[in-house]
């Protein structure tokens, strides 16, 4: 893999980079997430059945034009549809290598639809990242949470979500089952993990944030998630384990996503993403 | 490698009279095809689509590209070239039926 000397100038990587997804260079193997079915579309839970396709954006602006990514033109785009809790999902799809440390990079920004002429900075929800995963003793599906804005309401808060959802049957043949695990619910709040983002003065203004999430596959543990100069320990907070399923072994998804809390689009904008393990 | 993507912009909706797509921004493609495929077999009546473009993914005019899915049929596609940076398709058919469809994007 070749990385130029900006790509790392702006991540920190563990030893071995297993991928390096710069938008500009197309989709990157990003792709929209589903929950299970089995022979029918409508045996999808409701919740998980639009978690809508990832979009290339060059990020246009309805007053300025276009804004671009980062270091280039083009950063990819989750956009919720425009109703309160819609959630936006994409996903990329390999194993794990060894059970060690992960960590996942990127370069990030939220923002909602420019439908009004005011900042709208409680439009948004949350974003958050999360693993899709199983080994020999567990299936885990360990995501961190940016709570954004609820109800009005500034938050600005990172979380764990620690409470399992609920297993739900699907279909008739018995092959799959499912569980809602994006829905708004089941957190806990990473200690000292409280910050205002840069949302600046325009619903047109975006300002790009770094994020780094560490996790340690051999304790199953989130340990560090960094944005920008806030550096939290999120050790102490034990994501929720669910059973191991048939035909998982080595799964490592790892998944990024964006909730809306009112009746408008929210989108998170990634300009690019790193994901490096120890070996 | 030419870049190329298909992003399934509604899945399995109600496609009623007002119906439109979500936005896609295609800014970075040359050309782009929507596929509609129609899942109810059953459906009565000609339906009939077009493609629309916008300047900033709110206010949307129609690009002129249209196509029809006859009674029974359940596919049709629009081609579309020179289209800027946003897409979607608008429903513009009087039919008073609303089957599920799916609508692909195919850009290239």
């Amino acid at each position: 893999m070749i990385l130029n000397e900006r790509c790392f100038d702006k991540f920190e990587p563990l030893p071995r980079i297993i991928y390096h997804a710069d938008f500009d260079t197309g989709y990157n193997g990003f792709t929209e997430t589903i929950g299970n079915y089995e022979g029918t579309l409508d045996e999808i839970i409701p919740e998980m059945a639009d978690f809508r396709p990832p979009q290339l954006s060059n990020r246009p602006m309805w007053d300025t034009g276009t804004a671009g990514s980062l270091d280039g033109t083009y950063a990819l785009k989750l956009a919720t549809r425009p109703r309160k809790g819609s959630v936006a999902v994409c996903t990329k799809r390999l194993t794990w290598t060894k059970l060690s440390r992960i960590r996942m990079e990127t370069w990030f920004g939220i923002k909602s639809e420019a439908t009004e002429l005011r900042l709208s900075e409680t439009d948004v929800r949350g974003f958050g990242f999360l693993l899709d995963l199983q080994d020999d003793r567990l299936r885990m599906l360990p995501r961190v949470r940016y709570l954004h804005a609820r109800d009005g309401q500034k938050i600005g808060k990172w979380q764990v979500k620690v409470e399992k959802p609920g297993k739900r049957d699907i279909g008739t043949r018995g092959e799959t089952v499912s569980i809602n695990h994006y829905a708004d619910e089941g957190y806990a709040d990473i200690p000292n993990g409280q910050h205002e983002m840069c949302g600046n003065e325009l619903a047109s203004k975006m300002n790009w944030h770094y994020l780094s999430v560490t996790f340690n596959l051999a304790t199953m543990r989130f340990e560090t998630v960094r944005c920008n100069d806030i550096v939290m320990n999120a050790e102490s907070l034990a994501p929720f384990e669910i059973a191991i399923m048939p035909n998982l072994r080595g799964l490592l998804n790892t998944i990024f996503f964006v909730e809306t809390d009112v009746d408008k689009r929210a989108y998170l904008y990634l300009d690019s993403v790193l994901y490096s393990t120890e070996g | 490698m030419r870049e190329s993507y298909t992003a399934a912009v509604e899945r399995n909706v109600v496609c009623g009279r007002d119906f439109t797509s979500e936005p896609y921004e295609a800014a970075w493609a040359d050309e782009a095809i929507f596929f509609i495929r129609v899942l109810d077999p059953n459906h009565k009546g000609k339906l009939a689509f077009t493609a629309e473009i916008s300047p900033d993914g709110m206010r949307w005019c129609a690009q002129g590209s249209t196509c029809e899915i006859a009674e029974g049929a359940d596919l049709g596609f629009i081609r579309v070239k020179h289209f800027g940076g946003w897409l979607r398709i608008r429903r513009i058919d009087a039919v008073k039926t609303e089957p599920k469809v799916i609508v692909y994007l195919n850009l290239k």
